[in-house]
């Protein structure tokens, strides 16, 4: 927890944004995988399976399930507040809600189509019961480890998004989240539900159905180039290195075509960078960070009040402004000037002598720029103007308080 | 069930077709009669064990002090700047050092069919490399280093490395030559490859001038130093801890699965490559520094261009796996060896996107880099080590593992030790330099540096954890080879027959253009070296002939005998361990530090210290930032002046009278080395500049009430952290800035 509050501190990255897309990212790569996976033989079966008979047993969980998916949407439809209807967050939810609700129903028909084939063909293998205590385990299974991870989301999403008030803002997460949940254990169900079918099926299907179709190749198979094992003894090369053999594999294309592209990626980067200057080299790169940040800054402090400098500064007075430059002079100062400013490698800032002038546009200018010769360094890009100046204030507001220890004068009085 | 039955219907048909079972082939030959030499082997296991406990406690020690920097004990050996000379050493040479010689020593007296080429040297070998390993550790801990990362061992220890080095050479040739098998097998290709370009590498970074018995200047200096330090360091990576265990990869992988290589042509391809553009890479540990943009660009796109050769390596391995997938889950040499391949790929990727510039803005210098190398160091090299262990040592002593399921309690302790050392790293390396970058609107830095550090000590402790985890999976694996070794009885010398080469080779199907160099090792030699050289040339040498690619700047002077005193102190303590010297033009460096480091500052550096992490502030321009009575309190206790720093207290440096009788040694070596000192300062002129300089220090520090005595270690330091980037302060503005970069307004005040 503690982990995350430091990143919560950290200003430019919306750490929350990039990990909920990285979480919904990697959902979805999931997904995706799980469709390419989906061969043919899969397809052909899905589009075999017997949605008709959901009529007869299915009903139940049919109409329960189209419950949920009336409720939620109900819920979506009519978010607690109408006011942040048309908030760009809230629209984005309420889609994502619908389209999520739909795949809910599609596999929901799928599965109840699916769940009727074991009983319908009794399977030949010597333990159903076991089967279907499998099945039944991975329902509880599927359900429990997600929830830390849902946990996470809630939160993670929870303070990124603003425009929402809180209980409407983790109604629609929690919609979304029941959604996936639902969609996760069902598409986990229909896997589990296919592969009992194909099992029964193979055993029926016996040996000699297997062996005269072609070998089935899977996509991992196909990405890679592998070729069956059973193949292997075709790629033999016949080497033998103290009972080491090697094989004549291809090379797995995307690695080829990986490799060529790297070639190109570096030709184009060498163009870009030193012949055709289309990218900025390092010196360059910084000094249009610096214009950027020097345009940034100037339109910040167009709109903030008009800041301080050496010429404007007044001494302040308000304990709040006192107390602020007391804070940054106990933590920063104090190793140099001593923590009640009575001088240690610094001079004493507690007498009516100064170096380089008691006013406060002069302590103003000295904590801005600095004395480097003397090792006063600058702090103007530590401390913004206005810190400077409750610095500054404070600093004169220690005259003539006498601590113990105190420095022997340095430099002129200042009166 | 039905791939067993399978596999073994495949078995007895490759033997039927194919005439590759020895007495087949060997029918018509005259059998010999030799032994493998397995003492040796034997010798360096007990040293690969003994070493990776010592390398790693002292990795332990260093993490630990990273939180806690009383740690040090108030001893100089045992404070963080040469502690951790001390682990990198003891993990990369002495314990995966002698995993390399271990499984070579193994493997090839087996791929080759012969025993070694001479026992004489395999013993000078053995004890040699000891010998250096404790003379390193010593000399670290005594603050003798030549103060260039991974290559910190003195002079005279160079030359002793250099000689074994050599030794194992001879031993390794003469065995591959004496080979009773026509053809060598890819492992030796990569241990071939491994000598040479270690070879080249060492020789050529430790070129230097010694000053005295254990002291020495590179003759290189600043950006120079820089690429030719890093060219070494990053291939130290590449033909240390990456060829040599892909070369026990494919020999140890392929034994322990019982499965033919996956693709040899996969082989001769990433082989090539891999040592072809490895070499090319190391620039990019120099992003964004002084080093000319032209040699940062091609550290980039070669190392992009690696992420395919390397990850052949891993492919070809995990494939090896095919079909033996079941077997993984029972074996724990397979499940050792399966997670180093995991971490070798996984580091070769995150390497490459490391070295893209938008990538290193973020990592460099933080600890990320530090948890992408234990990746690679605990996962890669770590864990292929164990693995080779628990496989050989029940062979060499005839009997079976003590204990599978403590190997296997051993495979989850390390595996946990890895993950809860990398992530915390990883996100401190990630906190930290998104928080060194971040500004308020008012375009102040938002976070003192110290905030930075304070931030992450958690992680840091976290880190500390995993690494005592991975540690204490060591010792288990100690513990039960031990039990192993004593169940067993050794077979010092194993008896094993093959036939010579036949005059005439007979091929049979097609045979590979591959085949043709696999027969001749002195050319696989030859043309390795001409694959490793190529880079290197092409980076190296217009560095240090063309005079643009390091513009002088006029205002740079050499050091006073002072500073060149306090510098070498710097040196010695390893302060360029935590505290770099190189301002990187980025907006938040130049607000933090000041202008960004040019490459013509650095023309007296010998050697360079950029550093390659900020665990501490830059120092490039600490000159003159603090009075020198800041820096007296802050090196005799950091937190007095930075109150929460995790810096150790240096209390020795108050007490040491300084080595003026080493003055006149130092300048003489640095005017050799083309530094302009006026003709014969060194003798007396040298002494008296430095008795004026200190003795202004000192009344400076009387100034503010700090007394000192008369020639102590502290004050030459202080003369040289103040004179750090001073400089380029008074340099003509033209030199100092870019052609094309109108900056200089912004950063001038």
């Amino acid at each position: 927890m503690k982990f995350i509050h430091y990143l919560e501190k950290i200003s430019g990255v919306s750490v929350y944004g990039l990990s909920s897309l990285l979480i919904f990212g990697s959902f979805f790569l999931v997904m995706l995988i799980w469709a390419i996976r989906a061969d043919k033989g899969m397809m052909e079966e899905l589009r075999q399976l017997p949605l008709d008979k959901i009529k007869g047993a299915g009903k139940v969980p049919v109409i329960l399930l189209v419950l949920v998916l009336m409720s939620s949407g109900a819920y979506a439809a009519g978010p607690p507040e109408p006011s942040s209807i048309d908030n760009p967050f809230v629209i984005v939810s309420i889609i994502i809600i619908i389209i999520l609700a739909l795949a809910i129903g599609l596999l929901a028909n799928v599965l109840l189509g699916a769940a009727q084939i074991p009983s319908e063909k009794p399977p030949a293998s010597a333990s159903p019961s076991e089967d279907q205590k499998t099945y039944a385990g991975g329902l509880s299974v599927t359900a429990s480890p997600r929830s830390p991870w849902s946990k996470s989301y809630l939160f993670l999403t929870a303070t990124a998004i603003n425009g929402v008030s809180d209980t409407a803002f983790y109604f629609i997460s929690g919609v979304i989240l029941l959604e996936v949940i639902i969609l996760l254990v069902l598409l986990y169900n229909v896997r589990l539900v296919l592969s009992i079918h194909k099992k029964a099926k193979a055993v029926v299907a016996g040996e000699a159905a297997a062996a005269s179709g072609k070998p089935r190749i899977s996509w991992w198979d196909r990405f890679n180039k592998l070729k069956p094992i059973e193949e292997e003894v075709n790629l033999d090369l016949g080497h033998d290195y103290d009972g080491i053999r090697e094989l004549d594999n291809r090379l797995p294309p995307w690695w080829l075509y990986g490799f060529y592209c790297s070639i190109l990626f570096a030709c184009v980067y060498l163009w870009r960078y030193h012949v055709s200057h289309t990218a900025p080299l390092s010196g360059e790169e910084y000094t249009i960070s610096v214009q950027k940040a020097e345009i940034a800054k100037a339109e910040y402090l167009k709109k903030a009040a008009s800041t301080v400098d050496e010429t404007t500064v007044k001494q302040l007075t308000g304990t709040d402004e006192l107390a602020a430059g007391q804070k940054i002079f106990e933590t920063t100062c104090f190793a140099c000037h001593g923590k009640a400013g009575e001088g240690g490698v610094g001079p004493n800032l507690t007498d009516e002598y100064w170096l380089h002038g008691g006013s406060i546009q002069d302590v103003f200018k000295t904590i801005k720029y600095g004395w480097p010769d003397k090792g006063m360094k600058s702090w103007k890009d530590d401390f913004s103007p206005s810190q400077i100046a409750q610095l500054a204030s404070y600093v004169r507001s220690l005259q003539g308080t006498h601590p113990a220890n105190a420095k022997a004068p340095q430099g002129t009085v200042y009166k | 069930m039905t791939d067993s039955r399978l596999r073994d219907a495949f078995y007895s048909t490759t033997i039927n077709q194919f005439p590759i079972h020895p007495t087949n082939k060997t029918e018509h030959m005259q059998i010999e009669k030799f032994y493998y030499d397995n003492k040796t082997v034997k010798w360096f296991g007990y040293a690969v064990m003994f070493w990776g406990i010592v390398g790693m406690l002292a990795g332990l020690w260093a993490a630990i002090a990273m939180y806690y920097p009383a740690m040090n004990l108030g001893i100089p050996a045992t404070t963080f700047g040469r502690m951790r000379p001390v682990h990198t050493n003891a993990v990369i040479f002495a314990f995966v050092g002698n995993g390399i010689f271990m499984g070579v020593y193994y493997s090839l007296q087996r791929l080759c069919k012969a025993r070694m080429f001479s026992d004489v040297l395999s013993k000078i070998h053995f004890w040699g490399w000891q010998l250096i390993i404790v003379a390193g550790a010593i000399t670290l801990w005594a603050g003798k280093t030549s103060g260039k990362e991974y290559a910190e061992l003195e002079w005279p220890l160079d030359i002793a490395i250099a000689a074994i080095w050599i030794v194992f050479g001879i031993n390794l040739f003469g065995t591959i030559i004496k080979r009773r098998e026509s053809h060598i097998y890819v492992a030796i290709w990569f241990y071939i490859a491994t000598w040479v370009t270690v070879a080249m590498l060492h020789i050529v970074n430790s070129i230097e001038l010694p000053v005295s018995m254990w002291k020495s200047y590179p003759v290189y200096a600043g950006v120079q130093d820089a690429l030719v330090q890093w060219w070494y360091g990053h291939n130290a990576v590449a033909f240390f801890l990456t060829t040599p265990y892909l070369g026990l990869m494919y020999y140890f992988l392929p034994k322990a699965a019982d499965r033919p290589i996956y693709s040899y042509r996969l082989s001769i391809i990433h082989f090539w490559a891999l040592i072809f553009i490895y070499i090319w890479a190391g620039p990019h540990h120099l992003l964004y520094t002084a080093l000319p943009d032209w040699a940062q660009s091609l550290g980039v796109v070669f190392s992009v261009m690696l992420i395919a050769p390397s990850w052949g390596g891993m492919l070809n391995g995990l494939f090896t796996l095919r079909g033996a997938w079941d077997k993984v889950k029972e074996e724990p040499v397979l499940k050792f060896l399966v997670v180093a391949i995991t971490c070798y790929g996984m580091a070769t990727l995150e390497g490459p996107l490391l070295s893209l510039k938008s990538v290193n803005t973020i990592s460099h210098f933080t600890d990320w880099t530090i948890a992408h190398v234990h990746i690679g160091a605990l996962g890669w090299n770590g864990f292929l080590t164990f693995g080779v262990l628990y496989w050989l040592v029940p062979r060499m002593w005839n009997t079976s593992l003590y204990s599978k399921k403590l190997a296997g309690t051993h495979f989850w302790i390390g595996t946990i030790g890895i993950v809860l050392y990398a992530i915390p790293l990883y996100w401190a390396g990630f906190t930290q330099s998104m928080m060194w970058k971040s500004f308020t609107e008012e375009g102040q830095l938002k976070f003192q540096f110290l905030e930075t550090v304070t931030h992450i000590i958690p992680m840091y402790v976290t880190r500390s954890i995993g690494g005592a985890l991975y540690l204490t999976g060591a010792v288990l694996m100690v513990y039960n080879l031990f039990k192993t070794i004593r169940k067993g009885s050794f077979v010092a010398n194993e008896a094993a027959e093959a036939a010579p080469i036949p005059a005439k080779i007979a091929t049979h199907g097609r045979t590979y253009w591959h085949r043709w160099i696999e027969r001749r090792p002195m050319q696989m030699l030859v043309f390795s070296l001409i694959a490793v050289a190529i880079g290197g040339m092409i980076e190296l040498i217009p560095t240090f002939l063309v005079k643009s690619n390091i513009p002088t700047i006029t205002s740079v002077k050499p050091y006073t005998p002072l500073e060149l005193h306090g510098r070498d102190i710097y040196i010695r303590e390893g302060c360029y361990l935590c505290h770099s010297q190189m301002v990187r033009p980025f907006r938040d460096e130049v607000a933090r530090y000041g202008e960004y480091s040019k490459a013509g500052e650095f023309v007296y550096d010998h050697p360079f210290q950029w550093g390659s992490k900020r665990t501490g502030p830059d120092l490039a321009r600490e000159g003159g930032k603090y009075p020198d009575s800041w820096h007296y309190n802050h090196m005799m206790d950091p937190s007095s002046m930075s109150p929460g720093s995790i810096m150790p207290s240096y209390g020795w440096l108050f007490d040491n009278e300084l080595d003026t009788g080493r003055t006149e040694a130092m300048i003489r070596a640095m005017r050799k080395l083309g530094v302009p000192y006026p003709d014969g300062y060194a003798m007396e002129q040298a002494n008296k500049d430095l008795a004026v300089q200190e003795k202004s220090i000192r009344a400076s520090l009387q100034g503010d009430k700090i007394h000192t005595g008369s020639n102590k270690e502290i004050v030459a330091l202080i003369a040289y952290l103040q004179r750090l980037g001073k400089d380029i302060k008074s340099a003509p503005k033209e030199q100092t800035v870019m052609k094309d970069a109108d900056g200089s307004k912004v950063m001038g005040n």
